[in-house]
């Protein structure tokens, strides 16, 4: 199995294509790949050159924490959720996420989601006791991980715009349902940085690793609830 | 106002921070990735509070399960504090957005877990760690609005800031710059989580690798109880980790067993009755290695429905992981490394034996002695945030000149890189992990410890000597002596211990000892390790 990377040494780096050979387990995970070309021998590319160590982020490796979302076939992914098994063909073919800056190889910087959010103050302030409430939604929405798959799938977000992107929309929903006192300027945020600019592609819902129902808190957020 | 740098934004650094801005801290908070990757989103079981005594739970129980579980060398002071804060810390987390489960009552929903004397363990989902992150996040992010608490990514801890006993501040490692400088403040918080690092892959975060204590270590904070390692006894193995299977699934009922001449022997209740599989985790892991073969965890009689409701998540990772299907097969299960008891050495108030300098959450090592309870980890973490930011004052120290120092370590570094060097960091850190999986497994002995110490001390010398391999992050490299270095003392500290007690298990002392039921504390000096014991009343009284 061939694995086709796109590289990048650093922020100010040249992308460029590599690939590599992967003969092991084919029910391994992409993660599980990407550790067995760093580390199995002194690192050589498909023509036998030496190269450097591919650089990406983990941490759970288990689908739980988003470090290591990327681009595997054309699909913003979980590394260690996507297994060779399932992919087509015999070219496994990794890009980093389009949307954000590359810091090196496979590992970007996703601070924009926590920018975002900073910028419009996102939290819940003084906390509303209110039994009838959808408990499951918020459960869900509480599970999102900030890995940026949404955005990355998302034809309406684009780095630097007023468009926050599907994690906005959950994050909206929930800090509405649960603050006394932070709803009211949150749905003034959602319609601001939100409402506007979605198209309802639901590529969204497609990719997000924690099946999260964004278009159940878009549709609880348009309704004002 | 006070100046407070915390490392590390886990839910033990996240409660940190918003405790010390609440009370008008200054906060810069310090991590290379968000919360969202941090460990604590892997906590997944609950957290323990006694919130309801109408079956007859007390507060004074949940400290009894608690001293009784960590084998009787836990401070009791300490415990006692812990305990009696649970229930409001379990309110307040509900109060900052954490999604608790509810059960038929409209109360948050609790189950029981091991070694408790009755259902304590209240939990959203199985993901009950994530929500509590979601949760403070949040609750951080509003006072960063107000200007109270300043977030700091792509930043790694590189050394303290300590001179003769005092912490002034961190030396703080930029990926970006590729420099160290020197973040002054008027208290250092050390929140860091466990030592994963050391074996490899643990059931944890491949980031909570130890670094951090063992550099305050060589600069001179105490470490206790490093000997004490829980091996969580269910796991499943998969390509790259051994993952968790919940208590929860034994909260739930499930029973452990395996296959004697075609008969299933369900080892823990014959052991130790019906609550069997409940037991203490140190106890059920030495049962399942006693076992000497293949142990199931067996669900599936608790039904489909039940099964997806009450633990999904567990559900979802065997069929993805191992494409086994949890209601209709059983489990096959091994013992992991999971959590750290030990860790840097620190008093009731989270002071380590450096002034102004704290740690909390897993890196330090308090409340659970030679053993942890299930549940207990998540409301330490959030209860020694909360007293470490009760403790630290406006201390208005006087700051020494750091710039000699920053200016030498950056040459340091300079050096170290100016290499075309490809010798691979992490090997010799896979090397280490092997050494130490031989060495401290759920049973030890003097030879194989003392045959640990000899390699580990020939990986020091190495990485002494190499200059940095380029195609790393320059972390892994300036990171590994300080991993060494930890490692070499928790195998001392093994060695030290000449009994049996909770995790720690000595092939050739199989007893409990009744003279050592105190702490191990380890220095360092110059180069010098050495242990000693230590009465509750130094460091947990």
């Amino acid at each position: 199995m061939k694995v086709r990377i796109l590289r990048q040494s650093g922020p100010y780096g040249k992308p460029y294509w590599q690939t590599f050979n992967y003969d092991g387990d084919s029910n391994a995970s992409v993660a599980a790949i990407l550790d067995n070309i760093n580390y199995s021998d002194d690192i050589v590319d498909s023509e036998g050159n030496p190269t450097d160590r591919i650089s990406w982020e983990c941490s759970c490796l288990q689908g739980m924490c988003g470090a290591c979302a990327m681009v595997i076939n054309g699909v913003p992914r979980l590394a260690c959720d996507t297994f060779a098994k399932d992919l087509k063909g015999d070219v496994i073919t990794i890009e980093p996420l389009k949307k954000f800056p590359v810091i090196s190889d496979l590992v970007v910087d996703r601070g924009i989601i926590q920018e975002n959010l900073k910028k419009v103050d996102a939290h819940i302030g003084e906390y509303h006791q209110e039994e009838e409430r959808d408990h499951e939604l918020e459960y869900q929405i509480g599970r999102c991980l900030k890995c940026g798959l949404c955005l990355e799938a998302c034809p309406n977000y684009v780095k630097g715009n007023n468009f926050f992107g599907p994690l906005f929309a959950n994050d909206s929903y929930f800090v509405a349902s649960r603050s006394r006192d932070n709803g009211d300027q949150i749905k003034k945020d959602y319609k601001k940085h939100f409402a506007k600019g979605c198209s309802k592609s639901l590529a969204c819902t497609k990719v997000c690793p924690m099946n999260i129902p964004t278009l159940a808190s878009m549709a609880k957020m348009n309704r004002g609830f | 106002m006070s100046k407070v740098l915390i490392i590390g934004s886990g839910i033990s650094g996240l409660t940190c921070a918003i405790s010390c801005a609440s009370r008008g801290a200054h906060v810069i908070l310090v991590s290379p990735f968000p919360s969202e990757r941090a460990q604590s989103v892997l906590a997944a079981g609950g957290i323990n509070a006694v919130l309801n005594t109408g079956d007859g739970d007390s507060i004074e129980q949940h400290i009894r399960d608690t001293l009784k579980g960590g084998c009787d060398i836990a401070g009791e002071k300490a415990v006692r504090g812990l305990c009696t804060a649970a229930p409001d810390i379990v309110r307040w987390l509900e109060s900052l957005g954490t999604v608790f489960s509810r059960d038929k009552d409209g109360e948050i929903g609790r189950r029981a877990f091991g070694g408790q004397s009755y259902p304590r363990t209240h939990y959203a989902g199985t993901a009950t760690g994530k929500q509590i992150v979601t949760a403070l996040v949040m609750e951080a992010r509003r006072y960063e609005g107000l200007g109270l608490i300043e977030r700091r990514f792509w930043t790694d801890f590189y050394g303290g800031l300590i001179k003769d006993g005092t912490c002034y501040g961190a030396m703080l490692y930029s990926e970006a710059t590729r420099t160290i400088e020197a973040v002054t403040a008027d208290a250092v918080v050390i929140a860091t989580g466990g030592q994963n690092a050391l074996f490899g892959k643990t059931t944890g975060s491949t980031q909570c690798d130890g670094y951090t204590a063992g550099k305050l270590f060589t600069q001179g904070v105490d470490l206790k109880n490093l000997e004490f390692i829980q091996y969580h006894p269910t796991a499943i193995e998969t390509d790259q980790k051994k993952m968790l299977i919940s208590e929860a699934a034994r909260g739930e009922g499930g029973r452990l067993y395996y296959e004697e001449d075609g008969k299933r022997v369900y080892f823990m209740e014959d052991l130790y009755g019906p609550g069997g599989n409940l037991m203490p985790r140190d106890v059920v892991s030495r049962c399942i290695h006693e076992a000497g073969r293949q142990v199931y965890l067996d669900v599936t009689f608790l039904g489909r429905e039940k099964i997806l409701d009450r633990i999904p998540e567990i559900y979802e990772l065997c069929l993805k992981y191992r494409n086994l299907d949890i209601t209709r097969e059983p489990i096959p299960v091994v013992p992991s490394v999971h959590f750290f008891m030990g860790g840097i050495a620190v008093d009731l108030h989270h002071r380590t034996c450096i002034r102004n300098l704290y740690a909390i959450g897993e890196c330090a090592s308090m409340y659970h002695g030679a053993n942890r309870l299930g549940g207990n980890s998540l409301l330490a973490a959030v209860y020694s945030g909360k007293v470490a930011a009760y403790d630290i004052k406006d201390t208005k120290t006087g700051q020494p000149d750091w710039s000699d120092l920053i200016k030498e370590e950056n040459d340091k570094l300079i050096q170290k890189r100016n290499s075309s060097s490809r010798f691979p960091v992490m090997y010799v850190r896979g090397m280490l992990a092997d050494t130490v999986n031989s060495t401290l497994g759920i049973v030890r002995d003097k030879a194989t410890l003392e045959n640990g110490i000899t390699d580990i001390d020939y990986y020091l010398g190495i990485a002494g000597k190499i200059n940095y391999d380029r195609s790393e992050l320059e972390y892994y490299n300036y990171s590994l002596e300080g991993i060494l270095t930890l490692a070499k003392a928790v195998l001392i500290s093994a060695g030290s211990r000449c009994e049996s007690r909770g995790a720690h298990l000595r092939r050739d002392f199989p007893e409990r000892s009744d003279s050592l039921s105190k702490a191990t504390i380890i220095s360092y000096d110059n180069g010098k390790f050495t242990t000693r014991l230590s009465g509750e009343d130094e460091y947990e009284g």
